[in-house]
């Protein structure tokens, strides 16, 4: 379903940007992966680009690169995000800074230039990449939870600024699945959250996949400004 | 060095591209005193994003040279660079001049 198409990942040289990436890449997609890291993913149709999306320099070096690539941008995913487990009285700036500029700067930042690129086609898919953490909001998840709920926002107002230019936003907001990122969590945080879903059990990655594919999809033209909760969170 | 008028066709073809999404009865005009945004401006908030995003890329494109129409120096001129074609095109050339 991805075929001629060109895809932006952020945070995809590992976790759940690099199985989303893997993914778009198997189904045909020409994939342009922003990471800090070195690429880890090898393949004739990836393009790695050692970004650092907390910072606006670094991201239009980026862009100007994609747009040496091509002239199109028809899916963004939002996925660069760091956690760290922090209760409030004890977590340090530097670590809630660095979230928030990963998490949310880089996010703002990024779909911004993206944004850019697709307006003018009037034909964009803007998937950021939410967690179950801002709903469920658990102790010793204050900033990353915030961090998701602003995202949440943000990505409805996005949908509305650009719906005139035919692109949507949308949020996927996954529960847990077992990669680096979750293990940054403390295991009691994590198994605690895990077990008031619905469905209390980590995701499998073909359940972040089914969701992604359907906001990327030509048919979801009409889906615009909305969070899909993995796992039944409520 | 873009000439001045270099710079206005520029901002023409950036109305022009709003105008192509307009319907035809209400298309802006299209010329040095067209009063952009603010008192009797004709674009609405998201055309006047629209139309930067497009100057911006298309004088980068032309000059060579990135600038940018939103930053704090726009926001503190005494008079808004975005009240006609005109203003907008004079303070376009300060930015490239480097005079500000």
């Amino acid at each position: 379903m991805y075929q001629d198409k060109w895809i932006l990942v952020t945070g995809s040289s590992r976790g759940v940007g690099k199985l989303i990436s893997e993914h778009l890449l198997r189904n045909g997609a020409s994939v342009v992966g922003f990471a800090r890291g070195e690429a880890s993913i090898e393949h004739p149709k990836y393009f790695h680009m050692q970004i650092d999306i907390g910072d606006i320099q670094s991201i239009k070096g980026g862009f100007s690169r994609i747009r040496k690539l091509t002239n199109k941008l028809d899916v963004l995913v939002n996925n660069a995000a760091i956690a760290t487990s922090q209760y409030v009285m004890i977590a340090s700036a530097g670590a809630i800074q660095e979230m928030l500029n990963v998490n949310l700067l880089g996010t703002f930042l990024v779909s911004g230039e993206a944004a850019k690129l697709m307006y003018k086609n009037h034909h964009g898919r803007i998937i950021n990449i939410g967690s179950m953490m801002s709903k469920l909001q658990p102790a010793g998840g204050a900033v990353y939870a915030a961090c998701k709920a602003a995202l949440n926002t943000f990505s409805i107002i996005l949908a509305k600024e650009l719906a005139s230019y035919k692109v949507t936003s949308n949020t996927l907001a996954i529960s847990a699945l077992h990669t680096d990122m979750a293990n940054q969590l403390s295991s009691e945080v994590l198994h605690q959250t895990i077990s008031t879903l619905t469905f209390p059990r980590f995701a499998e990655p073909d359940d972040i996949f089914n969701v992604l594919d359907f906001f990327a999809s030509e048919r979801s033209s009409y889906i615009t400004g909305q969070t899909i909760y993995l796992g039944g969170v409520s | 060095m873009l000439k001045t008028k270099d710079i206005n066709e520029i901002i023409f073809q950036a109305l022009n591209s709003i105008n192509d999404e307009r319907d035809p009865n209400e298309a802006i005009g299209v010329h040095e005193e067209t009063c952009l945004f603010g008192e009797n401006g004709v674009l609405d908030s998201l055309s006047l994003v629209t139309a930067i995003v497009d100057i911006e890329s298309a004088m980068s494109e032309a000059s060579g040279q990135d600038i940018c129409l939103t930053d704090d120096k726009a926001m503190n001129q005494e008079n808004s660079p975005f009240r006609t074609v005109q203003s907008l095109t004079a303070y376009i050339e300060l930015l490239l001049s480097g005079a500000i």
